[in-house]
């Protein structure tokens, strides 16, 4: 059985498909990421799974229930964390915690033992008594995952989890998620636009743009698909007429034209193997009469990958 | 065997309800500026509103009080009005926190939780609930010590446990009639406009201040108060607590404002239930 399983899952909203027919399996124990820009359709995605929003079509399993006939029973299996704030400020961290504990019913011996447990394991028990509303953003999303955590869900849904938070709880809260991944056996299910974020948690990767998925795979087949290794060329003469030759070699894989964030266009090539390196095409380009102002080297990311699945549609 | 699963998952809805109740009740008494208006609000409508108003009538025939207003002082008829005027700004208010929490992203939190809608709902208003006991039990206190002088008495105490009754009641209608309102609108703002252009009519035209049969004369404002439910609720609160005669026989009050109560119940738990999380 599948932890997640969407056939054809989609969501209209008035003229937009926010999610177009979805077909997605995750297995138990993995850590799945749906990377994608804003507006991609992922929190929409979230919502149907946690059933908060249904679908216009389609059908999603969430641990073996169905979304729209047992949503109770889809409620009682997931722990879900929101991109937005979804805390009482006028309340104390503590205070938060036991109103949702209590919501699911917990005894009151368990309670009280899984919220210190909880709150000590996101380094939270010393600030526990204090009123939300003075919290730090970083505090703020620790609660939130902790209270996602509460009830040890068989899924734990997380919506832009690190969103607004700073590089150091960033690192804390991968590794706090990847370490309840392993002990607890748990699904773990992210949206994200952070693509190193992926990167370093997904066991599994979705890029999904304008509600359908344009690739999947593990970050690292992701990677490769583009190449495994990205050289960036500047010529002094006509791009297009030198990229025009390159891609008659047969070591080439992909040449395109890449603006960078100075806007300053460069030619990419992407190379098959590790065996072509910088001297050879530095000799390549002047047996072909074109000197090279500038070249670099790089191991593709999850973002040239995104941002070349976004490109390629268009 | 399975009617055993389904009666403990009947069971089961108490805690999320007893959740509900106790984080409005904690959230109440964390915000100091809403209990010293809880507590001040009363006072001050009944030394600014009902004993200034008291003296329009003062050395009128007695043969008038019997008449107009059933055989009370203008003061001890105005004590259940106000009494009923906080009954109405704070039940309607109750809605405006589901509004809030709307706001906040907090009631996504909620919804997500295994329970059903109408126990969230059920939690929610009686955490108002006892907020609006608090403050009606506080006038009818503070009403009490005024009365030393001006004449006000509770009539007895089984008169005083129905009007208890009477006031859970109103503060229940008021209160699901908050969160139906709550669910129709979009934003706060918009919201409070509109409590607060209905409010007014809704207080003026329920005999609270203004003796029901007053406006024979006037055609459609007169009509008007037979449909506004705070009528019944200041009517059989006015007679139960000071012992004078009702407008209504008193049980036509209670079958009024429990049908209302279960209509709007229900009406809230749909909208509730059907309230869009984003």
């Amino acid at each position: 059985m599948y932890a997640i399983s969407t056939k054809d899952l989609t969501k209209k909203f008035k003229n937009t498909l926010a999610v177009d027919h979805i077909n997605l399996d995750v297995e138990e124990g993995d850590i799945f990421g749906f990377v994608g820009l804003n507006g991609a359709g992922k929190t929409t995605f979230i919502l149907m799974l946690s059933t908060l929003l249904n679908p216009t079509s389609g059908t999603a399993k969430v641990c073996g229930y169905d979304i729209i006939k047992n949503k109770k029973d889809v409620r009682s299996s997931i722990g879900l964390v929101f991109e937005e704030q979804a805390v009482d400020i006028y309340l104390t961290g503590r205070q938060n915690l036991d109103f949702t504990a209590r919501m699911y019913n917990l005894p009151k011996k368990e309670r009280i033992e899984r919220i210190s447990r909880v709150l000590e394991s996101v380094g939270l028990s010393d600030r526990a008594d204090d009123k939300v509303k003075d919290y730090s953003g970083g505090m703020l999303r620790r609660l939130e995952i902790a209270r996602g955590m509460l009830i040890y869900p068989r899924v734990l849904l997380l919506d832009e989890p690190t969103i607004g938070v700073d590089v150091q709880t960033r690192r804390y809260l991968w590794d706090y998620l990847k370490k309840v991944n392993k002990e607890y056996c748990m699904t773990i299910f992210l949206t994200t636009s952070y693509m190193d974020e992926a990167d370093y948690l997904c066991d599994r990767v979705a890029i999904i743009h304008e509600g359908r998925i344009l690739s999947m795979g593990t970050p690292e087949k992701l990677k490769y698909e583009l190449g495994e290794n990205l050289i960036f060329l500047k010529v002094s003469n006509s791009f297009d007429e030198f990229s025009g030759i390159l891609f008659k070699e047969p070591w080439v894989d992909r040449v395109d034209i890449f603006e960078d964030e100075e806007g300053n266009n460069w030619i990419r090539l992407s190379v098959k193997g590790a065996n072509v390196r910088i001297p050879d095409i530095v000799k390549f380009a002047k047996e072909k009469g074109f000197s090279i102002l500038s070249i670099k080297m790089q191991k593709p990311s999850l973002n040239d990958v995104v941002l070349h699945h976004i490109d390629k549609i268009g | 065997m399975s009617e055993k699963i389904e009666f403990k998952r009947k069971f089961t809805e108490i805690q999320p309800i007893y959740s509900m109740w106790l984080r409005e009740v904690i959230r109440f008494f964390n915000m100091k500026p809403r209990v010293i208006s809880t507590i001040v609000q009363p006072v001050l409508f009944l030394a600014l509103l009902a004993l200034p108003m008291s003296k329009l009538f003062h050395g009128a025939p007695p043969e008038m009080e019997q008449t107009m207003f059933g055989g009370l002082n203008f003061f001890s008829f105005l004590v259940p009005g106000i009494v009923g005027i906080g009954l109405l700004f704070g039940g309607t208010m109750s809605g405006v926190t589901v509004l809030w929490d709307k706001d906040f992203g907090f009631l996504k939190e909620v919804m997500v939780a295994p329970v059903r809608r109408t126990s969230l709902m059920l939690g929610r208003t009686f955490g108002g609930l006892t907020v609006g006991m608090l403050q009606a039990l506080i006038t009818i206190g503070v009403a009490s010590v005024f009365g030393i002088w001006y004449g006000f008495k509770i009539s007895s105490l089984s008169g005083f446990l129905l009007a208890i009754v009477f006031c859970v009641l109103t503060f229940f209608i008021f209160s699901c009639f908050g969160i139906i309102l709550g669910g129709l609108f979009e934003g706060t703002e918009g919201f409070m406009a509109f409590v607060n252009l209905i409010q007014m009519p809704l207080f003026f035209l329920s005999g609270a201040m203004i003796p029901i049969s007053q406006l024979k004369g006037v055609p459609v404002l007169y009509q008007i108060q037979f449909i506004n439910p705070l009528t019944y609720g200041v009517d059989g609160l006015r007679s139960a607590l000071t012992g004078s005669t009702p407008f209504f026989p008193i049980w036509i009050d209670i079958i009024v404002l429990i049908t209302v109560a279960v209509v709007f119940l229900l009406l809230g738990a749909y909208t509730f239930s059907k309230m869009e999380v984003d």
